[in-house]
């Protein structure tokens, strides 16, 4: 394994003259924009024969400015805004913008809320995990476990369309509690759908997670130490799979974790295969979550009262009857007194930050968020280093990188 | 006159169908080229039919919807002979051209040396068919490392670099497991080794288990199947040293590895599955082409298309292995599995058990 | 069903066993969708009306609509009087139902209706000051009826017209099933 290269040493030369470098044994490879596995980013890769001796991510091509939009929007529009960026996760974006636009304007929400914020994000998580399973399938060429997972986020997508009445950008979640409660005769079908998944999860261990092929391609590549993974800033699953127990949920507790009982996995290998366990077996911890918020959801209001006794009495009929949160024209001129806020939640793919400046006006002064795809990626410089060609696409889909989640 | 006339062209119709027509039968019709188009249709259509099937979908279904879109693959045709065929700047036009060609007709060339049955040692040399094939099998990589060579672009060049690594590291084992049904057959003629096994009564695979496995690993080696769809790998090389081809040509690419398959079915039916067992022709049927070459070759490609069906099933199962340790299986394991296998041919031999 | 130790063997027979087992008994989860359509469920986000009587002008559709997807129109009624109403840019609206839910007389009339397709841009693009195409033409069709109805009756420009409809139902073993509910 040869160190990378200084970057600076290269930084000022074009391509052709990067590429003449040691044009007699080097070849340099574009991994994208526009290649089956790269997603929305260029990689560009030096190699030696098969080895990779340099990697060059090159991020930006899904850029969205997702942070100055929302500073020029009214607080309320932000919240599309957030979504879209990490659609496979909608539900851990909004919460975690709304939860800092809560503590900016000294909202609580109300129990039953939380308890729906932990239901749909726990739901949205194993989304997420299929979708990161799915996509390393094609990334290591099993076509049936990316249209397995992409299938069984069918019912998982189905179960919060009835919540939220969307299939992907719910826009859920609101300050002061979530839109619409749980329809009636949810709890069976919801318990259906989790008895499918663990029922499934069985065929994945046997037709993927334990495919001797798997194992032979992902076993001892793409090692990430655990002093390597602190030091480097990886976030999420990637984090837990090197060893350290670092959760969100459970190191800043938020919505409703704080009263459920959930274990944390942890793997102390740091390979690619350790990040695929460790998908698979917070999908088994989401399941678990789930069913004790069905349990233990309690009864009560969805909207906390600040919001409620806004409303005007038609809205409040509204409420009462439809189960559904009517805006009060608040929404659409919260002004939260100046200050700052932080928010930090654990999407499907790690930590999400967000950081609000209020001056006082109808608009954030600043919007910063931090996705937990934009930490991931020092790790691909580190960890490819040294590897085959085709170990590329294996790290690459282990570490679930969304472009556009880290492009914002 | 005319009498003499009369009997002329009776004996040159009787020779016609005697002597001309069973070689023109079997390349154009079977088993070469029509029943290779039908065999490329329906087997395309199927791989994508049973991938689907495990995958939760349908597949394609709705070209001809009523026979669960089997046409799909003539569809597919149909569009690539009317897509533009680019050339890129860089190519090297000549060698980028004929390479598909060569590719092709090296690809087809095998089917003539195997035989499915036992009349076609009637038609063409049948003596040293095993030692004709192999070598035939064996040079198709070649034009396929020309043609990523010839495209000028680096994801070919990879790609037909991977080629060329796992051709040369699953020669060894592919020649040491037809080695050692030679052995086994004492023949180098494949009806000899047909009728060796019907005499018997057991088909090769069961006599030599070694063997066949280790064929059917090169099989899959060598027409790409998954786990070692690693020249093509999409995720790493794009399509491998055909990413530069479009329209038709790369129809010929994409259709190339599924001819391949098709020859290695029949040379595995003949070789283990006991050829056209249980048809057993008489001697005299054996002479007659229905008897001798359509009845017999019927069995043999049922055969082969069972094996084709399990081995294009295998792309619902697997991922692909890395180039390294698809070497390393090759040029390790299985040159041991192939020498155990000739070893266990030459114990049955010695032993006088067969 | 994790760990590492693995007998190579059992791994694999597993695989190609559990491929058998879905290539025999397919559990596909398609839908066709031109042949066969969802019925959607009954709070889908779907398109939706202003219903002219009920609204009172008031905006805040338009301020707190995320993409900017309503603008308000400056309209003359029947009766000669001036009246403002919110005119929605199907090409940008994104379904949040923002404005739904913030309306304060419950104006809007929402639907389950997601399929459809419009012909040309100017179909749905928004001209401001120019009035908006048919269906959202408000001033040559002032009753939000018509244009309910026009979602509900099934319009050539609906691409699963004349598709059977089915009703997902979620299932144990095979995940969603598509149930017709005409069939008994
Ligand atoms: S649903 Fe959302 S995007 Fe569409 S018009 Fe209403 S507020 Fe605007
Ligand atoms: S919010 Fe309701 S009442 Fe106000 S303009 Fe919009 S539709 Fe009319």
């Amino acid at each position: 394994m040869s160190a990378p290269q200084d970057r600076t040493a290269t930084a000022n030369l074009t391509y052709d003259e990067l590429a003449g470098l040691k044009a007699d044994r080097e070849l340099v490879l574009l991994i994208g924009p526009a290649h089956p596995g790269s997603g929305h980013m260029k990689i560009k890769v030096w190699m030696d024969g098969d080895i990779i001796q340099r990697v060059d991510p090159d991020i930006g091509f899904v850029h969205r400015t997702t942070e100055k939009l929302s500073e020029n929007r009214l607080y309320i529009k932000a919240i599309p805004i957030v979504e879209r960026v990490m659609l496979p996760d909608t539900i851990n974006a909004n919460l975690a913008y709304v939860i800092a636009l809560e503590r900016l304007l000294g909202i609580e929400p109300t129990p039953r809320a939380q308890y729906l914020r932990t239901l749909t994000s726990e739901i949205n998580r194993i989304t997420s995990h299929l979708y990161g399973i799915g996509l390393y399938g094609i990334f290591l060429g099993s076509s049936t476990v990316y249209m397995w997972a992409f299938a069984d986020r069918e019912p998982l997508i189905d179960l919060i369309e009835e919540i939220s009445g969307a299939r992907i950008t719910y826009s859920y979640i609101i300050p002061g509690g979530v839109r619409w409660d749980l329809p009636a005769g949810f709890k069976e079908r919801a318990e259906t759908v989790l008895q499918y998944m663990e029922a499934r999860l069985k065929d994945y261990g046997k037709i993927w997670v334990r495919n001797p092929v798997v194992m032979d391609r992902t076993e001892g590549v793409g090692v990430v130490s655990k002093s390597d993974a602190i030091r480097l800033g990886i976030t999420g699953p990637n984090l837990r799979a090197s060893g350290v127990d670092y959760d969100t949920r459970r190191a800043k507790p938020y919505a409703a974790y704080p009263n459920l009982d959930f274990e944390v996995p942890t793997f102390s290998e740091g390979d690619c295969y350790a990040r695929l366990l460790q998908r698979v077996e917070e999908i088994e911890q989401s399941i678990r979550i789930i069913r004790q918020v069905l349990k233990d959801i309690p009864d009560g209001r969805i909207i906390s009262d600040d919001i409620y006794s806004k409303m005007n009495p038609l809205q409040k009929r509204m409420y009462e009857m439809k189960h559904r949160v009517m805006f009060p024209a608040y929404m659409a001129s919260m002004r939260p007194a100046a200050g700052r806020s932080t928010a930090s939640v654990e999407a499907g793919r790690g930590e999400i930050f967000f950081y609000l400046v209020s001056n006082g006006d109808k608009v954030p002064f600043r919007f910063r968020w931090v996705t937990p795809s934009f930490l991931n990626l020092p790790f691909f410089t580190h960890v490819m280093v040294g590897q085959h060609l085709a170990d590329l696409p294996a790290i690459y889909g282990s570490s679930d990188y969304f472009p556009p989640e880290a492009d914002r | 006159m005319i009498q003499i006339l009369s009997l002329l062209m009776s004996v040159s119709l009787v020779s016609f169908i005697e002597y001309i027509l069973p070689p023109i039968l079997y390349i154009i019709v079977f088993p070469g080229l029509i029943v290779v188009l039908l065999m490329l249709f329906f087997m395309i259509w199927l791989e994508r039919k049973v991938a689907a099937k495990t995958q939760l979908r349908f597949g394609p279904l709705y070209v001809s919807k009523r026979f669960g879109g089997v046409i799909q693959t003539v569809a597919d045709l149909i569009r690539f002979s009317f897509q533009e065929f680019i050339i890129p700047a860089g190519a090297d036009v000549f060698a980028y051209i004929q390479a598909p060609g060569l590719l092709m007709a090296f690809g087809l060339l095998p089917l003539i040396f195997i035989p499915v049955g036992p009349y076609y040692a009637n038609i063409f040399p049948a003596n040293y068919s095993l030692l004709i094939v192999v070598p035939l099998i064996i040079i198709t990589p070649i034009y396929v490392i020309l043609l990523g060579w010839a495209s000028d672009n680096k994801f070919s060049f990879v790609g037909s670099m991977r080629e060329a690594f796992l051709v040369i590291s699953y020669e060894i084992p592919l020649i040491l497991s037809i080695l050692s049904m030679i052995l086994l057959y004492g023949s180098v003629n494949a009806i000899n080794g047909v009728s060796f096994q019907i005499g018997r009564g057991i088909p090769g695979i069961v006599l030599n288990p070694i063997a066949a496995f280790l064929f059917l690993v090169v099989m899959i080696r060598t027409t790409g199947r998954f786990p070692f769809e690693i020249s093509e790998a999409e995720s790493e090389v794009v399509m491998g040293p055909y990413t530069e081809y479009s329209a038709l040509f790369f129809g010929i690419g994409m259709s190339l590895p599924y001819i391949e398959l098709y020859s290695f079915s029949l040379l595995f039916s003949v070789l283990f599955l006991g050829g056209w067992w249980p048809i057993v022709p008489s001697a005299a049927a054996a002479s007659g082409v229905v008897g001798g070459l359509l009845l017999p070759g019927l069995v043999v490609f049922i055969k082969a298309l069972i094996v084709m069906a399990f081995l294009v099933f295998l792309r619902a199962v697997y991922p692909r292995y890395r180039i390294d340790q698809a070497i390393t299986v090759g040029w390790d394991q299985a040159v041991y599995l192939g020498f155990a296998a000739v070893a266990l041919s030459m114990a049955l031999v010695w032993s006088g058990l067969v | 069903m994790t760990g590492r130790k693995n007998n190579r063997i059992k791994g694999h027979v597993d695989a190609l066993a559990t491929g058998f087992k879905y290539l025999a008994e397919p559990n596909r989860m398609t839908l066709n969708y031109p042949d066969e359509s969802m019925n959607l469920k009954d709070n889908y986000r779907g398109f939706f009306a202003v219903k002219d009587k009920t609204c009172i002008g008031c905006s805040l559709c338009e301020i707190v609509c995320p993409p900017k997807a309503i603008s308000m129109l400056d309209l003359t009624d029947a009766g000669g009087k001036k009246k403002k109403r919110p005119m929605i840019d199907w090409g940008l609206c994104i379904f949040c139902y923002f404005c739904v839910d913030i309306c304060p007389t419950d104006a809007f009339q929402t639907s389950q209706v997601h399929d459809k397709a419009f012909y040309s841009e100017t179909e749905y693009q928004t001209v401001h000051g120019e009035p908006m195409q048919y269906p959202y033409d408000y001033s040559k069709r002032p009753d939000y009826k018509e244009i309910y109805e026009s979602f509900h009756d099934v319009a050539p420009d609906d691409p699963s017209a004349g598709s059977k409809k089915v009703v997902p139902k979620f299932d144990k073993k095979r995940g969603i099933k598509y149930e017709h509910p005409g069939q008994p």
